[in-house]
């Protein structure tokens, strides 16, 4: 790591006399400097038996971004925001109040150095990889926040971590990027109670059960994470290859017996994180006037719980693939079209397993974006539909946006999931809502 | 008579790739005037209109280099700060700080108003379609070349162009755009030439829907720089530091 701090030590000294193709002359300050934000007020009614509000959250947005010279700049961001439903109802635990109620998270603080085909990005960041629109075959580096499920934008559901990315062009159209990241930390679960909690997995145990927290170091040189990405651009094909190893973002619960004779033994269960090495491709071409996208990721050391009672700690290893083929087409120049095709396969029985998201040894999804605009494209109806082809739960997500100046947005919409109780999108089938948000941007 | 056939054959044969060249020579001489060199940086204000709306504005920063390669970055309104274009030849990505990574997407999909991504990101119809010359017409007193162009691929942002380039000087006076199916999808007219560093150019580009009217988008192109654009432009990589 000496090599790295003193190689990035280097590069910060020298940047501004790192001559790169433009002058480097150090803007004076007020046009170095760019600062920009949002305000949103978002409002959501939740439709099932207790109809309620279940969200009426103030979120606002501020950056900033430092130009120093040509080769270097400086980025902060931070988000916050209060949701009042907690104060304005009385259905969620203190817990969930506590872990949602209110939030001020730095969003990005970034040192990003150039010097000729290089450049670092040094800092809190989120290091996105990958083609498709709304899936995560890919998108592997950051850890998620599902408190709200998936259904915020994937920026505000990434969490940024602190991370060093380094990119670096061989040549036109080639391009190698390695990443490495000492803080660890899982994605962001929804707590018993929220809105948004996940169904609980089905355990059969008679025994005293004692859940153990999932409280490993967010940093850790020992358990650091890294990876890479080798880019190429030829004739319109865009393939990349990716390699990264990391801890596995979501726990997974080990079972372990704990005797307490003469009373029966209690289970414990210990939320883990196995170390997964993923290796993936990407593609992305123009085929005339479609765009076709395609991810393909196998996870190696991919764990999941059984319920199987023979099973001795509880968890399975099943190696895994996701992959995904996608198609985009405007119709008639207006109708701006998205159909996307994923599955999820395990090497090995699916039997006894019980993540919503695992339907068989195949799991497959389609999902269909569909988006158009009137009023010279200042009202614009969007339309998102996921399916669960195996089990047919699927998740569909209207919305209209308008447009109502340069800076005010004012959103309508709304979020309908069906399914049986144990699918991925059935277990929110009592979630129904509509959303109003007006988004106010500076 | 088999001797006159025969020379009338030879004699098209050796005329028609002549006019084919001249067609092709109109048209890369009339791009001449939308593109102010082989380098260079502009900004393009895109004014939308519809019926008594009021006007919304649209602000672009467009670096070019070479034929085919383009970095657009979204300077208006608030709403749109941040996104960022791409376009090396056939191919095309948008940068979405929502979405936080470049995405491809086709070059005919709406950008705003009737300008569609290839009216900012390409410049280049003589590299895009086969031309024919097929006549001679007179646009508001301008003595102008007709030509039929037609898309080389599917993939360019119109599938055929009726194109006016006036006699004198081939400069570009209106253009009228269409579908794969045949369907006039707007007109455009040239206007405002002014000198900039030496090159005479169109600054004024005024696009209406072919079916309402009332419907127009005015891009004025202004700012014009021409100085050699870097390389990390044209990379999909630079796209998020761009932001």
């Amino acid at each position: 790591m000496l090599w790295l701090a003193a190689a990035l030590l280097l590069l910060a000294l020298d940047a501004p006399a790192a001559a790169d193709e433009e002058s480097t002359a150090r803007p004076d300050w007020p046009e170095a400097l760019r600062v920009r934000g949002r305000l949103a007020e978002a409002f959501a009614y939740r439709l099932h038996d207790p109809g309620d509000v279940a969200k009426l959250k103030t979120l606002g947005w501020l950056e900033g971004k430092y130009t120093l010279s040509e080769s270097a700049d400086l980025r902060v961001a931070a988000r916050g925001w209060y949701d009042a439903v907690f104060d304005a109802t009385d259905r969620y635990p203190a817990n969930v109040e506590r872990d949602e109620a209110r939030q001020l998270s730095l969003r990005e603080a970034i040192l990003t150095l150039r010097r000729g085909d290089l450049e670092v990005r040094l800092g809190r960041q989120q290091i996105v990889w990958g083609e498709a629109i709304s899936t995560f075959v890919t998108d592997v580096v950051n850890p998620k926040d599902f408190r709200e499920f998936v259904l915020p934008d994937f920026t505000e559901l990434r969490i940024p971590i602190w991370a060093l990315d380094a990119v670096y062009r061989l040549g036109p159209g080639l391009t190698v990027e390695g990443v490495w990241t000492p803080d660890t930390m899982p994605n962001r679960l929804p707590k018993r109670g929220a809105e948004f909690q996940f169904a609980r997995i089905p355990f059969r145990f008679r025994n005293p059960v004692t859940r153990l927290p999932d409280d490993a170091d967010e940093f850790s040189l020992e358990r650091s994470e890294g990876g890479a990405r080798l880019s190429v651009l030829r004739e319109g094909w865009d393939v990349a290859l990716i390699y990264y190893d990391q801890a596995d973002k979501s726990p997974v619960f080990f079972q372990r017996r704990v005797p307490q004779p003469p009373a029966p033994d209690v289970i414990v269960l210990e939320p883990r994180h196995p170390r997964l090495h993923v290796i993936g491709a990407t593609l992305g071409k123009s085929l005339d006037d479609v765009v076709v996208r395609s991810e393909v990721a196998v996870t190696v050391g991919k764990r999941y719980e059984t319920i199987d009672p023979l099973d001795h700690d509880g968890v399975v290893r099943r190696d895994t693939i996701d992959y995904l083929i996608g198609v985009d087409y405007t119709f008639l120049g207006a109708l701006d079209t998205s159909l996307q095709v994923s599955q999820k396969i395990l090497t090995g029985s699916a039997a006894n397993l019980t993540r919503p998201g695992v339907a068989g040894v195949a799991t497959t999804s389609v999902a269909l974006r569909v988006a158009t605009g009137f009023l010279d494209n200042t009202l614009n109806p969007t339309v998102l539909a996921v399916v669960g082809a195996d089990r047919g739960d699927l998740r569909v997500s209207p919305r209209l946006d308008w447009l109502a100046t340069g800076s005010l947005t004012v959103s309508i919409g709304a979020d309908i999931f069906e399914g049986p109780r144990r699918t991925l999108y059935g277990q929110f089938d009592r979630n129904d809502r509509v959303t109003f948000t007006t988004t106010w941007r500076f | 008579m088999c001797r006159l056939a025969l020379a009338l054959v030879i004699g098209l044969a050796l005329v028609a790739p002549a006019v084919a060249d001249e067609a092709a020579e109109i048209v890369r001489d009339a791009d001449r005037f939308r593109r102010p060199g082989d380098s260079f940086v502009w900004k393009i204000t895109i004014t939308s209109e519809e019926g008594k709306k009021a006007p919304s504005v649209d602000g672009f920063e467009v670096y070019v280099k070479g034929s085919g390669r383009s970095f657009v970055r979204f300077v208006a309104p608030p709403r749109n700060v941040g996104r960022s274009l791409l376009a090396l030849g056939r191919d095309l990505w948008i940068y979405l700080p929502d979405a936080g990574k470049p995405v491809r997407i086709p070059f005919s999909q709406r950008l705003v108003g009737q300008v569609a991504n290839g009216d900012i990101a390409r410049a280049d119809y003589a590299g895009d379609y086969d031309v024919t010359l097929t006549g001679e017409e007179s646009v508001g007193g301008i003595t102008c070349h007709v030509l039929d162009l037609k898309a080389k691929t599917k993939d360019v942002t119109y599938a055929a162009v009726k194109y006016w380039v006036s006699k004198d000087g081939r400069r570009p006076v209106k253009a009228e755009f269409y579908a794969g199916t045949g369907t006039l999808l707007k007109t455009g007219t040239f206007a405002n030439f002014k000198e900039v560093a030496g090159h005479v150019l169109v600054t004024r580009l005024t696009l209406v829907d072919a079916i309402r009217k009332d419907r127009t988008s005015t891009l004025d192109y202004g700012d014009i720089a021409i100085r050699d654009v870097p390389e990390k432009y044209f990379d999909k990589n630079f796209m998020k530091s761009a932001d």
